[in-house]
């Protein structure tokens, strides 16, 4: 709260946006002039309504494996599929009302014959532009003679339904920590007690070499005999952190999530503006 | 069957799963994961504690 009526007072600032790390499956952002209200939002939807395509329902027709088929349909459903959102449509919001179309529903089949390791590469998917993510996942090891034949629907779906939907992992932020070293006596003790090591010692002082790597611990303002340093947290600056299970990379994760976010904003002024 | 993914959080860890267990007969099991990027202490210890029971159970299928 103190946040936001700070921000009012001086007015609007855009937000200030930079990537630290930003690879195909894994991303740090730092954002500048935010609040801890708005990166909640978009963790939330990373987490819970970005849509993935996913296998909803599967028909075995021989499974001699030593797996259940409830069990293999289980494994099939957690395999992370490429996932394009222009080309399918959520199962409640397609032309067909949810009776399964091809703009709802990705058919794929897997028939395989031991003695082998079953992979999700192994997948043949109906289209050849959507397939699982990653191919060297196992799925089942089948013995000699044991055999595993089935058919596969793939839906999207949202991760609030089931975990097999979520399109982030481990989604998580935290504020960019203050630390400020005052009148500073040298004597090393901050240095020793920080699990980060990212505090050195400079001539006569105390120095943070990389405040990011931070985890607002305040073992350093615990261990400091006289009150020196103080650790601090900006809540105008956060640092997300996100990984995408597969099903999109890192970046088209955040755009998704700030597509649904700016969707929802827009829905609720279209209902508020027929209102008046 | 190794589990497709981590119980905790979610990560995919199905895929590393034979690369770690040949890796680690001859290397140190912690920098194995390290290398394959498996960081938390949710993921590592789904490959850490995996017992691989297909041998076991196919003779009786
Ligand atoms: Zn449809
Ligand atoms: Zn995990």
């Amino acid at each position: 709260m103190m946040a936001l009526v700070q921000n009012a007072a001086e007015g609007y600032k855009k937000m200030e946006i930079d990537a630290i790390e930003l690879s195909d499956s894994k991303a740090k952002i730092i954002i500048k002039d935010t609040t801890n209200a708005f990166v909640n939002s978009l963790r939330r939807v990373m987490l819970s309504e970005v849509p993935t395509l996913v296998i909803d329902d599967v028909n075995i027709y021989d499974n001699t494996s030593v797996l259940f088929d409830e069990q293999i349909a289980l494994r099939l459903g957690l395999i992370p599929i490429k996932t394009d959102l222009k080309s399918y449509n959520l199962p409640e919001e397609c032309s067909c009302n949810g009776e399964g179309c091809t703009m709802c529903q990705l058919s794929l089949t897997l028939s395989v014959e031991g003695p082998k390791m079953v992979y999700s590469g192994d997948i043949i998917s109906a289209d050849p532009s959507v397939y699982p993510a990653d191919p060297k996942i196992p799925i089942i090891e089948l013995k000699e003679d044991q055999k595993l034949f089935l058919e596969a629907i793939a839906r999207l779906g949202l991760g609030k339904t089931h975990a097999k939907w979520q399109a982030g992992v481990a989604c998580g932020y935290k504020n960019l920590s203050k630390i400020t070293i005052t009148n500073c006596d040298a004597c090393g003790i901050c240095v020793e007690a920080c699990p980060q090591n990212i505090i050195e010692l400079q001539c006569t002082t105390a120095v943070v070499t990389d405040p990011l790597k931070c985890t607002l611990c305040k073992l350093c303002e615990d261990a400091c005999d006289i009150d020196a340093i103080t650790v601090d947290q900006d809540e105008s600056v956060v640092i997300l952190n996100f990984e995408s299970d597969g099903s999109y990379t890192a970046k088209e994760l955040i755009i998704e999530a700030s597509n649904v976010l700016q969707e929802k904003a827009s829905t609720l002024k279209q209902i508020l503006q027929t209102l008046q | 069957m190794i589990p497709v993914r981590c119980f905790t959080c979610g990560k995919v860890i199905g895929s590393v799963w034979e690369e770690f267990t040949k890796r680690s007969e001859s290397e140190d099991a912690g920098a194995v994961l390290d290398d394959l990027g498996i960081n938390r202490y949710c993921c590592r210890r789904m490959l850490l504690s995996h017992v691989k029971l297909v041998d076991i159970l196919s003779p009786y299928q």
